[in-house]
C-alpha cells in the first residue's frame, strides 16, 4: 500500500515537473529556447575516441580569458553585431576547460614554460625550453644532459609529418618549444651562448630537426638568426650569426624549399614531401593590421595543412598566432584585435580543410596580460572605444559616453599597466599626470594606447587563466581547470590511446 | 617686371597640383601619415620634402646620451623584456637631428618634432644608424 503511493507519488511529481517545463511563462522567449537547444545538442554529444591522425595546436600567444572576451566583440562588431553574441570559432568546439599557467617558479609565467608545459608534458621554470625545472636558467652544462622528450618527436616517430608555424620569430619561444630544448629562451643564434657552452642555439636546433626529418614545415620570422652578419638578406637587413653559418644555405642543401616573401610563398610547390623553411622577416612578421608582402597566419595555415596532409600517416601541425602578446605588451587593443581575427580565420581555415573525426584540434594560450575591463557599458560600445550609456529602454547604448569621477570619459578596455599609464614621467623625474579628455574617434584610432595605472616601459604578463577549447578525437579529455601540461598527455593520449 | 610675376604665380601653380597641401601651421602632421601601407613614401611626404614641416610622434629611449639625434615613433614604443635583447626598430620611423642636445622626453608623451624633410636611404656615418626618412635642423616640444 505504502509503496503504491510512493510510486505513483514519484510518477506524479515527474508528470508535475514536464508540465511545469511546458507552461513555464518563459518558454516562447528566444533566450529560453536557445538554451533548451544547447542542452539537446550536449545530450546528443558523442564523444569520440578513435585514434587522431592529425593533431593541430593553435595558440594565441597572450590571449587568456579577457583578451579572448574582446576579440569575441571585436570580431562581432565588425561583422556588424553588437558583439557580444558571436561565437568565434574555436568557442563552437564541444570541449573546453579553463587552464593553469604557472611555471614552476613564475606565478606569472612567460612563453617559454608555457609552451614548454604543451610540448613536452612537464612544468618547468620561467626562460627554460623543454629543459626541467631542476636547471637553472642558463646552466648550460646541467641543460646538455637533460632530456626532456618533445610531443614532435612521438608524432615524427609515429611517422607523421611535422609543421610549426608563427608570425613571432621562429626562433621565439612558442615555436621553438616545439622542436628545441634551451636553457635560456634569448639563445636564438650562436652570438647569446656563453664561451664554453656546448648547447646549440635554437635557430641551429631547427636545421638539425629538418636534417633529421623531424620538423617538414618552419614559417614565421627571425631571418637574422638563420644568416651570418656579413651577409644581407633580401630586405636589405644584415644577419646576426658571428659563426659563419647561414642556415637558409644549410636548408637549401638538405632540399628544403626556402621562401622569403611573399612572392616565394606564393610560388611553393606544396605536397612533393620537400620541407619547407619559410623567413619572411629578420625579425618579428608584421601586425596583421600593418601587414604587407608577406603572408597571413591563416594562407601559412593553408600552405602547411596542403603540405602536411600528403603524408597518409597524418601530421601534428603547430600554430601560434604569436603578436597578440606583443601588441598587448605595447598596450595598443587594435593592434591585439586585428591579430586576433587573423587568429581566428587561421582556425577556420584549418576547420575547413580537415576531418573532424581523424583530427584532433586544441585552440589555447600560454598566458594572459594585464587588461582588464570597465563597467557598466551598454550593449554596442565598441570595445576599443568608450563605455557607453546602457540603454534602460532598450538594447542598444544611448550614445552619450559615460563619465568618472573626475568628470571624463573612459575606455571599456584598459591596462593595470604599461606604456598608457596616465602616470607620466615629469621634468623632475617624478611620475604624475591627470587622464585626458577622450572622445571616441580618438579610443578607436588603431594607434590608440589605452590607459593604463602603473607606469612600465612594457606591459606585463599575468598569471590568470586561460581557456583551452577542442574538437575532434579524445577532445572530451579536456574539462574541468587542468595544470597546462595537461595539453600534452591530451595529445599524447589521442595519437596512441591505450 | 614679368619675372616677378612669374615668381609670385609660382606658389599657385605649385598648389594647383593634384598631391596634398602642405602640413598647416597649426595641424602638425602625424608620423603614419608619411608612408603608405607598403611602406613606401605617401603623397603627404612628397610633398613636403625639402620643407619645413611639424610631425607628431614620441621619443623613442635616445640611443646614445647627450646626442642631438633620436627617433621619432609613431606610438609609444614599449620595450618588450621578452621580444629581443637589442630590439629592432619599427620600419616606420622617423631619424631626428635636432639643432641642440634637449632633456629626453620620456617615451609616451606626445611631442611635435618641426624640421626639414628628407625623404631617402642614408646611414648615419657615427652612429650606423640606417634610416628612410629624417628631419633635419629639428626643434622639438611636448605637444
Amino acid at each position: 500500500m505504502m509503496k503504491k503511493f510512493l510510486l505513483s507519488g514519484v510518477a506524479g511529481l515527474a508528470m508535475s515537473v514536464a508540465a511545469i517545463a511546458q507552461d513555464l511563462p518563459q518558454s516562447e522567449n528566444t533566450w529560453f529556447q536557445a538554451g533548451q537547444a544547447t542542452i539537446a545538442a550536449r545530450l546528443a554529444l558523442q564523444p569520440n575516441t578513435s585514434k587522431a591522425k592529425n593533431v593541430i595546436l593553435f595558440t594565441a600567444d597572450g590571449n587568456g580569458v579577457g583578451t579572448n572576451y574582446a576579440i569575441r566583440l571585436f570580431e562581432g562588431q565588425q561583422l556588424g553585431g553588437l558583439g557580444d553574441d558571436h561565437i568565434q570559432p574555436h568557442e563552437a568546439f564541444p570541449n573546453a576547460a579553463m587552464v593553469k599557467t604557472y611555471s614552476t617558479n613564475g606565478q606569472t609565467p612567460d612563453s617559454a614554460p608555457t609552451a614548454s608545459a604543451m610540448n613536452s608534458g612537464v612544468k618547468t621554470k620561467n626562460d627554460l625550453i623543454n629543459i626541467p625545472d631542476s636547471v637553472a636558467v642558463g646552466d648550460c652544462a646541467a641543460g646538455v644532459t637533460t632530456n626532456l622528450k618533445l610531443f614532435s618527436e612521438i608524432a615524427s616517430e609515429m611517422g607523421k609529418s611535422v609543421g610549426v608555424v608563427s608570425t613571432a620569430r621562429v626562433t621565439h619561444a612558442t615555436p621553438a618549444a616545439v622542436y628545441a630544448r634551451s636553457v635560456n629562451r634569448d639563445w636564438e643564434d650562436n652570438t647569446s651562448i656563453p664561451e664554453g657552452c656546448t648547447q646549440k642555439d635554437i635557430a641551429s636546433q631547427l636545421i638539425d630537426m629538418m636534417a633529421s626529418g623531424v620538423i617538414d614545415v618552419a614559417m614565421g620570422g627571425g631571418r637574422a638568426h638563420f644568416l651570418p652578419e656579413t651577409v644581407t638578406d633580401i630586405e636589405g637587413k644584415s644577419g646576426k650569426r658571428t659563426d659563419g653559418r647561414n642556415l637558409i644555405d644549410e636548408a637549401k642543401a638538405l632540399g628544403a624549399q626556402v621562401v622569403e616573401s611573399h612572392v616565394d610563398f606564393t610560388a611553393l610547390t606544396l605536397g612533393n614531401n620537400a620541407s619547407i623553411l619559410g623567413l619572411f622577416e629578420p625579425s618579428h612578421m608584421k601586425y596583421e593590421f600593418d601587414r604587407s608582402g608577406e603572408p597571413s597566419l591563416a594562407q601559412m595555415t593553408e600552405a602547411s595543412i596542403e603540405s602536411l596532409s600528403t603524408n597518409e600517416s597524418g601530421f601534428f601541425l603547430a600554430i601560434e598566432a604569436g603578436r597578440v602578446d606583443h601588441a598587448l605588451h605595447g598596450g595598443n587593443l587594435h593592434r591585439v584585435m586585428v591579430d586576433g581575427v587573423a587568429f581566428n580565420d587561421a582556425i577556420r581555415k584549418a576547420i575547413e580543410m580537415t576531418n573532424p573525426e581523424e583530427t584532433l584540434i586544441i585552440v589555447t594560450a600560454d598566458h594572459e596580460h594585464a587588461i582588464a575591463f570597465n563597467g557598466y557599458c551598454g550593449r554596442g560600445s565598441a570595445i576599443t572605444g568608450l563605455c557607453m550609456e546602457i540603454n534602460e529602454a532598450g538594447v542598444e547604448h544611448t550614445g552619450t559616453a559615460e563619465t568618472a569621477a573626475d568628470g571624463k570619459t573612459y575606455t571599456v578596455a584598459g591596462f593595470l599597466n604599461g606604456a598608457g599609464s596616465v602616470l607620466v614621467e615629469q621634468a623632475d623625474k617624478t611620475f604624475s599626470g591627470m587622464r585626458p579628455d577622450l572622445t571616441n574617434e580618438q579610443a578607436i584610432d588603431p594607434d590608440y594606447l589605452q590607459q593604463a595605472l602603473i607606469p612600465m616601459g612594457s606591459e606585463t604578463h599575468s598569471g590568470e587563466d586561460v581557456m583551452v577549447f577542442a574538437q575532434g578525437p579524445w577532445a572530451h579529455l579536456f574539462g574541468g581547470t587542468i595544470e597546462q601540461n595537461v595539453i600534452f598527455h591530451v595529445m599524447n593520449h589521442a595519437v596512441n590511446p591505450k | 617686371m614679368f619675372r616677378r610675376t612669374l615668381l609670385a604665380a609660382l606658389p599657385a601653380i605649385v598648389l594647383s597640383r593634384s598631391l596634398p597641401a602642405r602640413a598647416a601651421e597649426d595641424a602638425p602632421v602625424k608620423l603614419r601619415d608619411l608612408y603608405n601601407k607598403d611602406l613606401s613614401f605617401s603623397d603627404l611626404a612628397l610633398t613636403n620634402q625639402g620643407i619645413r614641416t611639424t610631425i607628431a610622434g614620441f621619443m623613442a629611449s635616445p640611443l646614445k646620451a647627450e646626442s642631438v639625434f633620436f627617433v621619432l615613433t609613431k606610438m609609444p614604443m614599449a620595450v618588450c623584456p621578452f621580444c629581443e635583447p637589442g630590439m629592432p626598430w619599427p620600419d616606420d620611423i622617423l631619424a631626428v637631428y635636432a639643432k641642440r642636445v634637449n632633456d629626453v622626453i620620456p617615451f609616451n608623451v606626445p611631442i611635435l618634432v618641426t624640421g626639414v624633410l628628407e625623404l631617402g636611404d642614408a646611414v648615419d656615418p657615427e652612429l650606423g644608424f640606417y634610416s628612410k626618412v629624417r628631419l633635419t635642423d629639428a626643434t622639438f616640444a611636448r605637444a
